[in-house]
């Protein structure tokens, strides 16, 4: 039976070939807007390479601070004593890393040239945390960090713009009025903790005021040894944020801060949530009706096309019919011809999805970008391909079934 | 003619629904990057109030709070004024071209008129190093110092509000405290035409900007805005780098040029406008498909009665007119639904000013010729099919 739906879908499709060329073709194109959307949140959120052991960690960028009888509330990135005093003893994280919550972009002089870069400052835990890929030479490492040593990390382009065909490691230049030794040259990286153009420790700073503030510029990366261990570490740190006691009782008492994960602080930051989960729920449905929405008009079009092609197949629908099939099978069987069709364009689609995530790394409209197409990209684009199949499908096949056999035989729907 | 078309169209009404549905949700769409795009570009029309050629600015980003420290700031100054490259330096709590903004609650002395105003604290020389010009008034200078009333610049659009038919300068206002506290007062010096931090596409708001003297208050300056002479080259950011460090070497300076901040600031406001853009742009092609697809389809299946009307003397021209106007007609149908949606938007003023009547209207009248020519372009080829054939062909077509 199933081969005599596929045998009779193709023999459609094959009848009227520019219908089904103009169909694939409006299939292809939203397929391929919604897939580079896909493979673009599932690079951000769930980052293979670098950031791969994104589902072992948590992250903090930001502390909020109130007092019981005030109005006033503060929200800002994390100072060092903060993470030092609360964060580093939490019982369930391996590792504990402070580095800057958002690389700062400082001038580099050169003789003739001055480069904006993005400077990060790290500790040792940062570089086991994240997997860089080492070019040349070596990363930061505690003695760095504890002597204070004025060494830096560079990606590779920062280091083939600073220093073009001379050898990287070695190299002194300037920034923030510091000279830095280049110790090391690591793959470029585009991911919300990775991000940077030049590492530093985070002790090679002109003072070690930094030392004892409880606000800073900071944030955290906390690392459980197992991904199961993941919960438990994030109600901890919900826990200690309970304790937390500051310089001055009568500006702030109350603290709060959350461990999070990367969906998790986006829709957190976007939606000013205070839960514990950051309201993910609210931020996902958001995007899947965005993504319906967007949907509509492609599928509205795929209907209207549809609906033509049954009154040529009237003559079929009557046999069909006549013949005692049920409304129920004749629907089936013009859905599975729509998603049929659907997933020939998903393939399609796929392909270029992949061209265009290629152009788009190579464009440099965002720096670095490196989409790693894995498994649940292409997982979601199916899924998004059937939905879209079906969306698409079920009003024309419905309209088809209601045809009365008798009208229908005579083709005079 | 009119009525027959009408009738036509009536009697194939869920067909043609279905189709309006699409012709209204692309109407949409074309309607709101149309409305967007002629905002933008009714924005960068409008003056912003402030110069950027010629000026730079240098953020300071110190470890920790810096203290409000009057020798500090005059050191500073001195220091940039001692390059002869430098016209004038003044200082504020951020620059222009910037992300950030500051909004407080004010109202007037007696409590009334309460309004949420975007503010910057500037230096006596902001006006001088901007190259700004008042409207009226006269900008606050050395002869204010001492005073228990802060004196402040203040936008048109706020005096207008504030003020109205009155003449601003010289009129007092406070901060709102709700009588928790005394509240700062402030006493109008001058009203500019327009300021708009953000720069050209910024939306106008209310805007004061208030005297800032280094040494007095809490707060700290963390913004230097510098007037060169013209065509100072780009390298001399090393010099004045290695100048402001001679002052405060444990500070970092983050110095960029107006017309780099500018650039950058346009571009980004110009993101989402591409991304809908991009977005829309797809859509309308796939419109274009699927219309193209359906008036295909729809001529094909009325060939018996195209034959009809040829065989009963209906020129080739005609059965073209038919099929061209029948579409517009579903065109101009969906449309006018979609209006009456559209319409509710300007009228309940969700959006404000930034979807005003002439924004509406222009847009409107942009995104019709749009779908327009779409269901012109789309109609053309299957209209031209249909009216080719002759009344013989036509009749026996099976």
């Amino acid at each position: 039976m199933f081969r005599n739906y596929l045998l009779t879908a193709w023999k459609v499709f094959m009848r009227r070939k520019l219908f089904t060329a103009i169909n694939l073709l409006c299939i292809v194109l939203t397929l391929v807007v919604l897939m580079v959307i896909t493979a673009l949140l599932q690079n951000t959120f769930y980052p293979t390479g670098v950031e791969g052991k994104s589902d072992r960690f948590v992250q903090m960028v930001m502390v909020q601070s109130s007092h019981t009888d005030k109005g006033a509330m503060r929200r800002g990135t994390l100072g060092y004593k903060l993470i030092k005093q609360y964060l580093k003893p939490l019982k369930n994280a391996e590792l504990v890393s402070i580095t800057s919550s958002v690389p700062s972009t400082v001038s580099v002089y050169q003789d003739s040239q001055v480069s904006s870069l993005d400077m990060r400052l790290t500790d040792a835990e940062y570089w086991k945390i994240l997997d860089f890929t080492v070019r040349q030479g070596r990363v930061i490492n505690a003695d760095d960090v504890e002597q204070g040593r004025m060494v830096a990390v560079l990606n590779e382009s920062t280091a083939r713009k600073l220093f073009p065909g001379q050898p990287y490691l070695g190299q002194k230049f300037s920034a923030n009025g510091q000279i830095f030794t280049v110790i090391g040259v690591v793959q470029d990286e585009m991911h919300m903790n990775a991000y940077a153009d030049i590492w530093t420790p985070i002790s090679a700073q002109p003072s070690s005021d930094y030392k004892n503030n409880l606000f800073g510029q900071f944030g955290a990366l906390m690392m459980a040894s197992t991904p199961e261990q993941l919960p438990a570490l994030r109600r901890e740190i919900v826990e200690v944020a309970k304790t937390v006691q500051y310089d001055d009782p009568t500006a702030f008492n109350v603290t709060k801060f959350w461990g999070d994960s990367k969906l998790q602080l986006f829709s957190r930051m976007l939606l000013s949530s205070e839960e514990e989960d950051g309201s993910v729920g609210k931020l996902v449905a958001g995007i899947v009706v965005l993504m319906l929405l967007f949907m509509a008009l492609p599928a509205l079009n795929l209907i209207n096309l549809n609906v033509g092609r049954i009154m040529e197949r009237s003559g079929e629908i009557g046999v069909r019919k006549a013949f005692g099939a049920t409304s129920r099978q004749l629907v089936a069987q013009l859905v599975l011809e729509n998603v049929l069709l659907c997933l020939i364009g998903g393939a399609i689609g796929l392909v270029l999805a992949a061209g265009v995530l290629w152009w788009l790394e190579n464009s440099g409209l965002i720096p670095y970008l490196r989409v790693h197409l894995n498994l649940a990209v292409f997982g979601y684009g199916l899924l998004i391909t059937l939905v879209f199949g079906v969306l698409s499908g079920v009003i024309p096949a419905w309209k088809m079934s209601r045809l009365d056999p008798v009208h229908a035989l005579k083709g005079a729907a | 003619m009119l009525r027959h078309l009408l009738k036509l169209i009536w009697k194939r009404k869920s067909r043609n629904m279905m189709l309006s549905l699409e012709i209204l949700l692309a109407f949409l769409v074309v309607f709101a990057i149309a409305a967007f795009g002629l905002r933008y570009w009714q924005l960068y029309q409008l003056p912003t109030g402030h110069a950027w050629r010629n000026q730079w600015s240098v953020a300071i980003r110190p470890a920790q709070d810096i203290a409000n420290d009057a020798a500090t700031y005059d050191s500073l100054k001195r220091a940039l004024l001692d390059l002869p490259e430098v016209e004038s330096v003044a200082f504020s709590k951020f620059g222009t071209y910037e992300m950030s903004r500051s909004t407080e609650e004010y109202t007037l002395p007696d409590g009334s008129q309460e309004l949420i105003i975007d503010g910057i604290s500037v230096s006596d020389d902001y006006f001088k190093t901007m190259e700004m010009t008042p409207a009226s008034g006269h900008w606050f200078s050395k002869a204010d110092d001492g005073g228990d009333v802060t004196p402040v610049v203040i936008n048109r659009r706020l005096a207008d509000k504030f003020f109205p038919g009155k003449e601003a300068v010289g009129q007092l206002y406070i901060t709102q405290t709700r009588g928790k506290s005394t509240p700062e007062r402030f006493r109008v010096a001058a009203v500019v035409e327009q300021f708009r931090s953000h720069g050209e596409f910024m939306d106008p708001v209310y805007f004061m900007l208030p005297r800032y003297v280094p040494g007095v208050g809490k707060e700290a300056a963390y913004a230097i805005t510098l007037k060169l002479k013209p065509g100072t080259p780009r390298a001399f950011e090393a010099r004045l780098n290695a100048k402001l460090k001679q002052v405060r070497s444990d500070w970092n300076y983050l110095i960029t040029t107006q017309s780099d901040a500018r650039a950058s600031m346009l571009r980004m406001q110009m993101i989402p406008l591409i991304i809908l853009g991009v977005i829309a742009a797809f859509l309308l092609v796939m419109v274009a498909f699927g219309l193209f697809g359906v008036l295909w389809q729809n001529t094909t299946q009325r060939i018996p009665e195209i034959g009809l009307r040829r065989a009963l003397g209906a020129s080739a021209n005609h059965i073209y007119q038919q099929i061209v106007a029948e579409q517009l007609l579903l065109s101009t149908g969906a449309m006018l639904v979609a209006l009456v949606l559209l319409v509710q938007l300007p009228l309940t003023g969700v959006f404000g000013d930034s979807l005003n009547w002439k924004v509406f209207a222009t847009a409107t009248l942009l995104s019709a010729s749009v779908i327009y020519l779409l269901s012109l372009l789309c109609s053309l080829y299957p209209g031209w099919r249909a009216a080719r054939l002759s009344p013989t062909q036509a009749l026996h077509y099976e």
